[in-house]
């Protein structure tokens, strides 16, 4: 991480007499407090605040800066993002700048009733009177600071420049890159004007800043990358994780549009400088293609279960026909005895067996042997049925009235079991037909490629082509809607496109039906051809998909024969799209994020913000705009301004831009004057340095307003307040 | 709250000693609060009413004491640029003299048009959104 929180709390604040000031530098992006006269601020932090719900107790907590996530799982953070105080570097959240403020106390080590040390706070440039009055108010009135001193950081830094080292000759222009917005002001010591020009507005979520637009757009250009890729196993990218990305591997191109040129070659200068950043990823284990002994291995074993199977049948079998042959014995025995009981006995002697009459006992015989048979194998189905064909239709020839109302009953019951036999008897003969067709035509077409096996080939091929071309487009037709990006002019995207013909006229019989019945009573029903609606609907969503069965199964048969013939075809729809590529293996690369256009792409929009559609000029044209500015008293000091230019904030630790800059201000200056671009010697806490210089010095004590001052002249006499810069 | 959570001191203490007035007391549960804080737009806004024409510098010099004071802001936004736009392929970077008409994403080679059309809509958006350009439906 480039930036390190410190937020320790501090145990030494008793040891500063209150006279000693707390200087606070309030930055879009981060807080820094610490006490005047230090070379480096006690507590840096992030400024921003979120206020989560505990999991557990269900409180709302608050949570200033950015913490170890890991703490962070304890607390529901879905309903509040990180929010912070500045709208483009002015202050005009108040409550959550309170927040923020508490925080820092805290770990200043503030204890006792209030805070009771002179407090340098910054702001940023022409703040408006409202903020700075809130603020005011706020370090007055709830904190109870003696009294207070607003300055804006540019000013600072170059005072502290200007009295380490003295390369700037008294007149400079500052730009301050910060991360938030970026302000140059050029910046006239000891001389006349001050011109800001603020390049951050409205809406510019510069920031909620310029960090945050380059890091958004950084995001989603690699998350771009991901869609490509099967896996979604990488968690998404934080945005603070995009943040460390982008100041890690950003930097400014000195032309753009050469070095997206490089990029577009593909030339070895663009490899070089593109960053792969691999994420954590195990292989998945290689199926090897199994060895020789594995498949025989295998085989073997089938070859035993086969074989076990086989025994049980076999067992099975052997032990169905011994109890078939003792069946059998038995009744053939108890017909022996039948026949040598006398007449009268026959009743009594059955219902010792068990069987009502002779007729029974013999048909369970004919049956019992019948099926020893079947399963010794020796008998045939079409035996069979003429056996009972022959028992059963006895009674069909014979007309009704001579039969008695039992037997008509079981002449009828031998009238349906006759036509369904004999109905199934018709379907077999037809197959059997159709069998005998398929035989003779394949034999036909065996000929056929015999005598000319180029030409069948080809009309193979044809055939097969033509029939997955209907088959895919109907498939295309079907599923319409869904890959085509919906971007209708006409607004309707909505199943009514991906139906076909059929099923939109289904859907608009369905809304007429439900909405045509007028308002009030529904009279659906009334008419006859309401009913109808009900018949068409069903039957319209039958019949589509009938229709394209035909053709897949001929499809299939093709593809078949075509398999079989021709060793170089390989069917059309697994050659097809490569969108099924969830199969293939997932490699190395694929949980690659590979940074090759973003890494100067996103800090272009600094320079160009026509870029993300923010309608305003690129920072070194608005640097040679505030330089115009300037009353013409001053144009004289033009030459000595850009001899001399400044920079600092987070935003210039980008390589390559002072050159960038530097070529930029060329551009619009007159040509030949010099140009100087320097950058701090530490850009972040710099700032902070400065203003903990100057409020250690003398004149501090009288350049803040006071509480007194503030309760007496209210906060219209902020308006005119200013800190004074006077060397 | 979990031991962790209390020894790391993530949270903000409800009462803090130097304070004279309390969150808690200020902004009491259930009240609504963010709502009236005025954006910036609306501050600068209010302020350009009472005060002096936009155009007129806001510090002045005083040069018997060699200092320099400064008035408050009036508008210090920075104008629309004079150069040309620049226009660059929304997907890849490179420079992008196309544009499709139906998605409006702007594209550089024929190999990123076939991956355009390809997109699923709510990509596009947050391609176009990136450009201010998305189409928002509120």
């Amino acid at each position: 991480m480039p930036f390190i929180s410190k937020i320790q709390r501090q145990t030494d604040y008793s040891r500063f007499p209150s006279s000693h000031p707390i200087v606070i530098d309030n930055g879009g992006s981060y807080f820094r407090i610490g006490w005047a006269g230090e070379a480096n601020p006690r507590v840096i932090f992030r400024n921003i605040v979120q206020r989560p719900r505990h999991k557990t107790t269900g409180e709302t907590v608050t949570i200033v800066g950015d913490h170890d996530p890991a703490l962070l799982k304890y607390f529901d953070c879905t309903r509040s993002g990180p929010r912070s105080a500045f709208d483009s570097n002015v202050v005009y959240q108040f409550e959550i700048m309170e927040y923020i403020l508490d925080f820092g106390f805290n770990r200043l080590g503030a204890d006792g009733s209030q805070i009771d040390h002179p407090v340098l706070i910054t702001e940023c440039a022409c703040n408006p009177v409202q903020s700075r009055s809130k603020m005011a108010e706020l370090l007055f009135e709830s904190y109870g600071v003696p009294s207070v001193g607003l300055h804006r950081t540019n000013k600072h830094l170059v005072l502290m420049l200007h009295s380490v080292t003295s390369i700037i000759n008294n007149v400079g222009f500052v730009i301050k890159m910060a991360l938030q917005s970026a302000q140059d002001l050029a910046q006239v010591m000891l001389s006349q004007y001050d011109f800001p020009s603020r390049m951050s507005a409205e809406g510019f979520t510069y920031g909620s800043d310029g960090n945050s637009l380059c890091v958004f757009e950084f995001s989603l250009s690699t998350e771009s990358q991901f869609m490509k890729h099967v896996a979604v196993l990488i968690s998404r990218l934080t945005w603070e994780k995009v943040e460390d990305l982008k100041m890690e591997h950003c930097y400014i191109a000195p032309d753009y549009a050469s070095e997206v040129r490089l990029f577009q070659k593909g030339a070895k200068e663009a490899e070089e400088k593109t960053r792969c950043w691999q994420l954590p990823w195990t292989p998945s284990p290689a199926l090897e293609p199994p060895s020789e002994e594995e498949i025989a291995r295998k085989a073997a074993l089938k070859e035993k279960q086969g074989q076990r199977l086989r025994e049980m049948a076999e067992a099975k079998r052997s032990s169905k026909i011994n109890e078939l042959e003792n069946e059998s014995k038995n009744l053939e025995f108890l017909l022996l005895q039948l026949r040598h009981v006398p007449e009268n006995e026959v009743p009594s002697f059955l219902s010792k067996t068990g069987y009502v009459s002779k007729q029974e006992i013999e048909s369970a015989f004919t049956k019992t042997t019948q099926s020893l048979r079947k399963y010794k194998g020796e008998l045939e189905n079409e035996e069979k049925a003429d056996l009972s064909a022959a028992e059963k239709y006895t009674l069909i020839n014979i007309p009704d009235n001579i039969l008695t109302p039992e037997q008509v009953k079981e002449k009828k019951r031998q009238l349906f079991l006759k036509t369904t036999s004999e109905g199934r008897q018709r379907a077999k003969q037809k197959r059997f037909e159709e069998d005998l067709e398929r035989e003779r035509q394949n034999k036909q077409d065996e000929e056929k490629r015999l005598e000319n096996p180029e030409l069948y080939l080809g009309q193979l091929r044809a055939k097969h082509r033509e029939l997955s071309e209907k088959v895919e487009q109907r498939k295309r037709l079907k599923t319409n809607g869904g890959h085509s990006n919906g971007n209708n002019v006409s607004g309707g995207v909505g199943r009514g496109e991906r139906l076909n013909a059929a099923q939109r006229e289904r859907m608009r019989l369905l809304t007429t039906a439900a909405f045509d019945r007028g308002k009030g009573e529904d009279t659906f029903g009334y008419k006859d051809e309401d009913w109808q609606l009900y018949k068409l609907m069903s039957k319209d969503n039958e019949d589509d998909d009938e229709g394209p069965d035909e053709d897949e199964a001929e499809l299939g048969r093709v593809s078949s024969r075509l398999r079989d013939i021709d060793p170089t075809f390989v069917s059309r729809s697994e050659a097809g799209p490569s969108e099924t590529s969830h199969l293939r293996p997932l490699t190395k690369e694929d949980f690659q994020i590979v940074l090759g256009v973003e890494r100067f792409r996103c800090p272009e929009i600094i320079f160009n913000p026509n870029l993300i559609g923010i309608d305003q000029a690129g920072l070194d044209e608005m640097a040679g705009v505030s330089i115009t500015r300037l009353p013409a008293a001053c144009q004289s000091l033009d030459e000595r301004m850009t001899n001399s230019i400044l920079m600092m904030g987070g935003n210039c630790l980008f390589p390559g831009m002072a050159e960038r800059l530097e070529a930029g201000i060329r551009m619009i200056r007159p040509c030949g004057i010099p140009i100087r671009v320097m950058g701090a010697s530490d850009p972040i806490l710099d700032a902070w340095r400065g203003a903990a210089a100057y409020a250690a010095g003398m004149q501090f004590p009288q350049q803040t307003f006071s509480k007194v001052d503030y309760y007496e002249k209210g906060e219209d006499w902020l308006r005119q307040y200013q800190l004074r810069y006077t060397f | 709250m979990e031991r962790e959570v209390i020894e790391s001191d993530l949270v903000l203490p409800t009462h803090l000693g130097f304070k004279k007035i309390q969150m808690y007391e200020k902004y009491p549960k259930g009240q609504a609060r963010g709502r009236h804080w005025k954006h910036l737009k609306q501050i600068i806004q209010a302020e350009n009413y009472q005060n002096y024409p936009p155009d007129v510098p806001n510090c002045e010099f005083k040069s018997n004491t060699f200092s320099w004071v400064f008035s408050p802001d009036i508008n210090i936004e920075s104008p629309p640029s004079m150069h040309p736009c620049k226009r660059i392929c929304d997907i890849t970077g490179f420079e992008a003299p196309y544009y499709d008409p139906r998605t409006n994403l702007r594209y550089a080679n024929a190999e990123v048009f076939k991956a355009i059309r390809s997109l699923p809509n709510d990509y596009v958006q947050r391609y176009l959104a990136l450009r201010n350009a998305a189409v928002v439906l509120r």
